[in-house]
């Protein structure tokens, strides 16, 4: 198996595997608990006080920062990895405590909401500072009360140079005739029906049922040229199985590090119609044993020379004052991979949808792969 | 020694049924009525609206894809199993138990990670195509998702096959030819009916996972290869509604408990018939 296997690309399917035994395992736990609001604010010390338990993303952080961190401190770090926020939901409202979690914006929203997060007091971190400003007030977290910004990243189109021609910076290069049958939709039903939304020139996250039925049938034009739906973008790419791919802008990293021959070829763009953008963060469920230890963690992460050390490991920019510098490294050939603060502001963010709203995007996605 | 000592041990398996089925079973049963909260978590109750969601036309090409997949898988796993088991009972010798250990040696290796290397093995630019010098387009199709099914579970075929064959008295097949039948003849009149048992069981252990399998069509599949696992996967992990995706789940063995029951009265029979 690749070494360098990302957010999201291992596969969604394994999680499948444990469905059962989460249904075990908590009983009829998978119902709502929420967490009271003495839980949320309680105040913790930035200091040692027990060994730590992260949850994060499969190798989305460089390993060698832990190590440090836990020689540094005496601490013994352990790292559970989840493979997509439904499935870290699930462990975390059936009961499993963790000191540290890695949520993305818009589940950000709803754990914030559900009282499962501390508060965080930013005065307590000695790197706070070095923070970017815009993400003193997020749209997902009022005030940063709760959290800490951990990655930017953006979704786009990747493709070897070397065999495709004509592509013209449009979501409509997923139809590029020159590879037809060689091309990849994300296999992520947001990301999906997110870009043909932005392709027909509507918001990223519309729901009514009118521009839905539009974006139903661009997704079935573009289903004629694929080859198939995945996340795996950087093995779809480096084993010739993709020509075009659908994917995130650290995959292209991912597959340049990987690549053992002509690592150029390999391209990336951002498309005209509407780029989604987002951010996750770093989060102390309100059940954590060590949240001290978690406290200190976050701070150990916001430090500008351990977050240079991390961005060059795992290929997506962090807004963190003092790190830049790392990213433009791997950036330097490929603009179209970076992520800026603005790009967060004009860029679209995919928002929570409510439980209806939900459904009617699934309704499409099913009604297209059925 | 009574019928009370020996019913004694019929209480681990009774509770592992219990605790492995028929209380997972139910949890399913009560998510399935339950609806959706924001925080894609489950809110109890009873909504019966999650069954006719379930038993919505859109499903029934996915569900016959399922079980077109599934039951091609059986026939090829019936068609490469059966002489493999024939042969491992009848000439593997002394090697008998190290071949049968051998069908077993794939198990121990988890099915997600086997299936990754039929991705790198089958890949437009992996070691299959490049030792075959020409671009076999074989990945990312329905054909690739059955040989990913078959590759899963024939072991499942091979052992209650060989099993049957190991039951079967080899004085049978002696007496077959005494009696001037063909090796033909013998086979089909003899060896074949002894068999069928293990024959039917073994299409079952096959058949019925094959069809809620998800991680074939995931990973070897292209844009038309949707199974109904990976439409029960999606809404746990995708959609976040677990009760819709139990309500699916809950049909599906609905549905297979139909081929269950005509298996089990199919096997009643013949063991009447067996006297």
């Amino acid at each position: 198996m690749e070494s360098h296997m990302r957010r999201r690309e291992f596969i969604q399917g394994g999680a499948g595997l444990v469905v059962g035994g989460a249904l075990l395992g908590t009983g009829c736990g998978v119902g709502e608990k929420k967490a009271s609001k003495a839980a949320v604010t309680k105040v913790v010390p930035a200091k040692i006080d027990g060994d730590l338990l992260i949850f994060n993303w499969t190798e989305y952080m460089n390993p060698g920062l832990i190590k440090s961190f836990a020689k540094h401190y005496g601490v013994k770090v352990r790292q559970a990895n989840f493979d997509s926020m439904p499935s870290m939901m699930a462990k975390l409202r059936s009961g499993n405590e963790y000191d540290l979690i890695f949520p993305t914006a818009d589940y950000v929203n709803r754990l914030v909401k559900a009282n499962m997060l501390l508060q965080l007091d930013r005065d307590k971190l000695s790197n706070a500072g070095s923070i970017y400003s815009f993400f003193d007030d997020p749209w997902y977290d009022g005030g940063s009360a709760h959290t800490v910004p951990y990655a930017m990243y953006t979704t786009g189109i990747a493709w070897r140079d070397d065999r495709v021609e004509g592509i013209t910076g449009s979501w409509n290069d997923l139809t590029n005739e020159s590879a037809k049958g060689k091309i990849f939709m994300l296999d992520d039903f947001q990301e999906a029906i997110g870009q043909a939304n932005l392709l027909n020139g509507f918001d990223l996250n519309a729901t009514d049922p009118a521009s839905l039925e539009k974006t139903k049938a661009t997704l079935e034009h573009q289903k004629t040229f694929l080859r198939g739906y995945s996340t795996n973008a950087a093995p779809n790419m480096l084993s010739g199985d993709a020509w075009i791919h659908h994917a995130w802008n650290g995959d292209l990293v991912n597959v340049r590090n990987q690549a053992k021959k002509n690592p150029e070829v390999f391209k990336f763009e951002t498309c005209k119609e509407g780029i989604p953008v987002g951010s996750d963060c770093m989060a102390i469920p309100s059940n954590a044993k060590h949240p001290g230890t978690a406290l200190l963690f976050i701070d150990w992460m916001l430090d500008p020379e351990h977050a240079s050390k991390n961005i060059t490991w795992f290929g997506y920019p962090m807004p963190i004052t003092g790190s830049e510098e790392a990213f433009a490294k791997l950036a330097k050939n490929d603009p179209a991979i970076e992520v800026s603060t603005e790009d967060l502001a004009n860029g679209s963010q995919f928002k929570e949808l409510a439980p209806d709203e939900r459904k009617a995007w699934d309704r499409v996605w099913t009604e297209v792969k059925a | 020694v009574t019928g009370a000592f020996w019913r004694r041990f019929l209480v681990p398996g009774a509770l592992w049924l219990v605790l492995f089925f028929a209380v997972p079973f139910g949890i399913t049963i009560a998510i399935s009525l339950g609806s959706p909260t924001e925080l894609g978590g489950v809110l109890y109750g009873f909504e019966p609206a999650n069954y006719a969601d379930a038993l919505d036309p859109l499903f029934a090409p996915v569900l016959l894809r399922s079980v077109t997949y599934a039951a091609a898988t059986a026939a090829i796993c019936l068609l490469v199993g059966y002489p493999v088991a024939y042969c491992i009972a009848r000439y593997g010798g002394r090697y008998k138990n190290a071949l049968i250990a051998a069908v077993l040696l794939p198990f121990l290796t988890n099915y997600l990670v086997r299936t990754y290397a039929w991705v790198a093995l089958l890949a437009d630019e992996g070691l299959v195509n490049r030792l075959a010098g020409e671009r076999i387009g074989f990945l990312n199709t329905p054909w690739a998702v059955i040989g990913g099914l078959v590759y899963g579970y024939l072991g499942y075929m091979i052992l209650p096959i060989y099993a049957a064959l190991e039951r079967m008295d080899p004085a049978l097949i002696e007496a077959g030819k005494d009696l001037y039948g063909s090796p033909r003849q013998t086979f089909w009149h003899v060896t074949w009916p002894q068999t069928l048992p293990g024959v039917l069981a073994g299409i079952v252990l096959v058949f019925l996972p094959a069809v809620g399998d998800f991680i074939s069509a995931q990973l070897l599949g292209g844009p038309d290869t949707y199974m109904i696992g990976n439409l029960i996967q999606q809404q746990f992990y995708g959609a976040d509604n677990w009760p819709f995706g139990s309500a699916l789940t809950v049909v599906l063995m609905a549905f297979l408990m139909v081929f269950m029951v005509f298996y089990l009265r199919g096997s009643e029979a013949r063991r009447e018939a067996l006297g």
